[in-house]
């Protein structure tokens, strides 16, 4: 059961990093890049738990660090998905999801995300953050956060079934 | 309040991710420079895979806009329409790639720089404020690193890192990137640098009393060897300029000429040309016809009338 779940992960992983850096990052949206990795992170969170929302968070990181594209320090988004992945898994109740919450853990993630990038790299002695344009990235991250989150919540909650546990309440009725 | 399990998992992906942070801030030939090149390997074949899918919508950020009111069309005329739309789609883009690879080729042979054309394959995303992107182009394909980017409409930034067949290269708007700037017609020279937005560089000059006007057209000054800058190419258009004459804060504001957020074909200068072509290869400079000349002989260029203005300068990068 877990090496399935962690294909699993590791397939959505590979597939939100490959689309966010050849798709979206290119269509030239104002503000920031659709942040679809956390997305993805928080939805395996809300879908699996908490670890699984860690360690998707810790793998998606490391492959947006290692890519070509960018010249990021390794490490630096891991410890950020890591978290919001644990966070976001931790925070809701397996009992009562209701989209609109996850919708808007979705975008606290997101911009979270953004920000915790901005901090981090400037603590670490960076150079690259322009201050003035962190409040605009971090607002618009949480916007294309919610767009996102109400499309890749549900594919992921469908497509991550076969692979949990099975919880169904017929196990906890038994005679 | 978390299991022994959770626990464990926790606190080996927090140390994990810590010490890569270290290991990576440490600089240099790393443990990463071998995972990286593997990594981009991989990463690269596939994204230049992907690229080639998704290039049509490059820039194109209203794209969803016009996906939505196709719904109701009959079946049948929907595919046959589709499948004509994707044959037009892929045509025009291919009629695109090869407009800008035609522009790319002016200003290479204008300026007679050696390129060789690459496409951009991923783009690092904005949350990260750096304006990396990378090539289909690396070390198999002559790529080095700190060797000038291009496109048909200017300068795009320098090669950063280069693996096998991909290669990262960093813009010239990101806030860490510096050239050396000279603005056309004039000989003021000074350091054009990144402010981490798309449409505008900061050009400050190093003399406090030098002319600059907006409408100035700014080019490279060229490094040694032409590395990281080859001589001659067009930055952009000062578009701002703040402070008066003589203030120590006197900075420019400078409009790429390239499109930073719709890049496609590029071109890495591997060698640059033998002479500085000065300010041939500006968008609205009056062209030189670009006389094919026979390798190893020196070309007449309108650039030599002038160099006996030229200043004695420091190289710039």
């Amino acid at each position: 059961m877990i090496i399935r779940q962690g294909l699993f992960i590791g397939t959505c992983v590979f597939f939100a990093v490959l689309i966010e850096l050849t798709l979206l990052s290119r269509l030239g949206i104002p503000g920031a890049t659709p942040d679809l990795v956390v997305v993805t992170v928080v939805a395996i969170a809300f879908a699996m738990g908490p670890v699984q929302g860690a360690t998707s968070g810790f793998a998606a990181g490391i492959l947006l660090d290692l890519s070509p594209s960018s010249d990021t320090i390794v490490g630096v988004n891991a410890i950020i998905y890591l978290i919001i992945g644990f966070v976001a898994g931790f925070w809701i109740d397996p009992r009562d999801r209701t989209l609109p919450i996850m919708i808007g853990i979705t975008a606290l993630s997101t911009s979270a995300a953004a920000l915790g990038t901005a901090i981090v790299d400037t603590a670490l002695g960076g150079d690259r953050v322009n201050w003035a344009e962190v409040p605009w990235i971090t607002l618009s991250s949480a916007l294309y956060g919610v767009l996102f989150s109400a499309l890749v919540i549900p594919l992921i909650a469908r497509l991550s079934r076969p692979f949990l546990p099975d919880l169904s309440p017929s196990q906890g009725n038994l005679p | 309040m978390f299991s022994r399990r959770t626990r464990i998992i926790l606190s080996l992906l927090v140390v994990a991710s810590l010490s890569f942070v270290i290991l990576d801030l440490r600089g240099g030939d790393g443990p990463f420079s071998s995972a990286r090149s593997a990594v981009s390997s991989i990463i690269g074949g596939i994204q230049s895979g992907a690229a080639l899918i998704f290039s049509p919508f490059t820039g194109a950020g209203e794209w969803w806009s016009t996906q939505v009111d196709q719904s109701g069309q009959i079946r049948e005329l929907t595919v046959e329409n589709e499948r004509l739309n994707s044959a037009l789609v892929s045509s025009q883009n291919d009629i695109a790639r090869a407009d800008q690879l035609d522009e790319l080729l002016r200003v290479a042979s204008v300026g007679r720089y050696l390129v060789t054309p690459a496409e951009v394959i991923a783009v690092g995303p904005s949350q990260d404020f750096a304006w990396t992107v990378s090539i289909d182009a690396g070390s198999l394909d002559g790529v080095e690193e700190d060797m000038t980017v291009i496109n048909g409409d200017g300068l795009v930034g320098r090669v950063l890192k280069v693996y096998n067949s991909t290669s990262t290269v960093v813009l010239i708007v990101d806030p860490v990137s510096s050239v050396g700037g000279r603005v056309a017609g004039s000989q003021e020279i000074g350091i054009v640098s990144g402010t981490g937005r798309q449409n505008s560089l900061e050009f400050q000059l190093l003399d406090p009393l030098g002319e600059v006007n907006p409408g100035d057209a700014v080019v490279t000054f060229g490094s040694k060897d032409g590395r990281p800058y080859a001589p001659g190419l067009p930055i952009g258009e000062v578009v701002d300029v703040t402070g008066s004459a003589g203030q120590l804060a006197r900075i420019a504001t400078v409009r790429p000429y390239a499109n930073m957020s719709q890049l496609s074909v590029v071109g890495v200068v591997v060698k640059p040309p033998r002479e500085d072509p000065r300010d041939s290869v500006l968008p609205n400079a009056p062209l030189v016809t670009p006389t094919p000349a026979p390798a190893g002989t020196s070309v007449p260029s309108p650039a030599n009338e002038k160099e006996t203005a030229a200043t004695p300068a420091p190289d710039g990068s």
